[in-house]
């Protein structure tokens, strides 16, 4: 992943969003170590500390827990940990945005809903 | 431990100040930028810093001592710029093991491979350099010298971008390998941001901020749309910079005072809401006329 530093969402929160992402997919598992701010920092070429900050969100929201003198580890609830708020925040903003526009284009709630029907089965089609 | 301790820091070149009453303290093994305008008084700052010049009233300490004349402070660091010279008989290869015998932690590996990866000749003279490329050595040197206190005062100018983006790369991948205080003043703040912890801002030989990156970034929130209705949110803000788009349209920047709400509120009755770039950030709060380039013209 690229970061993109023109982006309105701050730099840590990007590392975080990626931290998640790999947990979602599992690429990395429970209990398992996740990388040190100076690996993140050496990956996306940017300062520790910003790195620091990124890991810190993640801890504060318990999806990561410390090991003294090792690092900080992948909690066992983590995946719903996560799967959870970004339900309630992403997703939920999205939907928003998107049915603010809908009525901004005066599109009928049944005709949204169908077009949301649709095009799950499009991408739920293509994935298999 | 505080390695720059700065107290009502000035110097006064004639009758002007360069420096004016800067107090200001920087912590042990961060990566801090320096901005400021053209002629904000940036090199003057470092080169108190690094015991080149003598301040004129004020104190500062670095590794708790004042730097003129000082020992400690010029052992333990470097001060890189484009302007360094070198001695005129030595060929660039001979430069870097000379080099070596005056700092104690100095790598010559570290310097013999990247003198290899930007080709440099190794019989060429120092002052035969093309700019961008005396830039480039000078870097290797400030890099290789490992000093717990690497100041690099504009260290990028006349280098091309690929040279650039490499520098920055090797100042951080060094740096996480040996952490130590590294200053670097540029006025490109887009382009080492990424690499910062802190910023340090000064203006016209003042402190105008000195905080994390980060935080800079939330620190201000950019407004535009309908004049009318701007105009009301503003009422009380501290406004930063103004400019007005079309006949009743405007920008604004304002200080973000942490009142969520009104933001939200604001943006319900059609203002656009926008973040504001550090770089755009820092020119805003360090311009000195208000009304821009555009006031000369008009």
């Amino acid at each position: 992943m690229i970061l993109n530093s023109n982006s309105i969402t701050p730099i840590y929160m990007q590392i975080a969003e990626w931290l998640e992402t790999e947990i979602i997919n599992e690429t990395i598992t429970s209990d398992e170590k996740i990388y040190s701010q100076y690996q993140l920092a050496e990956m996306f070429n940017i300062n520790p500390a910003t790195a620091a900050k990124g890991i810190n969100i993640l801890a504060d929201e318990n999806v990561l827990y410390k090991k003294r003198g090792l690092g900080m580890f992948v909690a066992t609830d983590a995946r719903e940990i996560i799967l959870k708020k970004r339900k309630s925040t992403k997703l939920h903003d999205m939907v928003h945005e998107l049915v603010k526009e809908a009525i901004q284009l005066q599109v009928s709630k049944e005709e949204l809903v169908n077009m949301i029907q649709q095009m799950h089965v499009k991408i739920k089609g293509e994935e298999q | 431990m505080k390695v720059v301790e700065c107290k009502d820091l000035t110097k006064v070149y004639g009758r002007s100040n360069a420096l004016n009453n800067l107090s200001f303290s920087i912590e042990e093994n961060k990566i801090t930028g320096l901005i400021g305008r053209n002629g904000a008084g940036k090199t003057t700052l470092l080169k108190i810093m690094a015991g080149f010049l003598h301040h004129s009233s004020g104190e500062i300490k670095v590794f708790e001592e004042t730097p003129f004349n000082n020992l400690k402070v010029s052992a333990n660091s470097i001060f890189i710029d484009n302007e360094m010279s070198f001695p005129p008989a030595l060929s660039l290869k001979e430069l870097l093991i000379t080099a070596g015998s005056f700092y104690p932690y100095w790598d010559q590996k570290l310097a013999d491979r990247l003198f290899d990866y930007f080709s440099f000749n190794p019989n060429i003279r120092h002052g035969n350099l093309s700019k961008g490329m005396k830039s480039t050595f000078n870097m290797i040197v400030g890099l290789a010298a490992r000093c717990p206190l690497t100041i690099f005062d504009e260290p990028t100018s006349g280098m091309d971008s690929g040279v650039r983006k490499d520098f920055y790369r090797a100042v951080l991948k060094d740096y996480l390998a040996h952490p130590r205080s590294i200053i670097l003043s540029s006025h490109l703040v887009e382009e080492v941001e990424d690499l910062l912890e802190d910023i340090l801002l000064i203006k016209e030989g003042e402190k105008c901020l000195h905080m994390p990156v980060e935080d800079l970034k939330e620190y201000a929130v950019g407004i535009s749309g309908k004049t009318a209705i701007v105009d009301e949110v503003l009422s009380g803000k501290d406004i930063i910079f103004e400019q007005s788009i079309g006949t009743d349209s405007t920008y604004v920047v304002i200080k973000k005072d942490g009142s969520q709400k009104e933001l939200e509120k604001a943006e319900e009755s059609g203002l656009e809401l926008t973040a504001v770039s550090i770089d755009n950030l820092c020119l805003y709060l360090t311009s000195k006329t208000t009304g821009g380039i555009d006031h000369v013209f008009s």
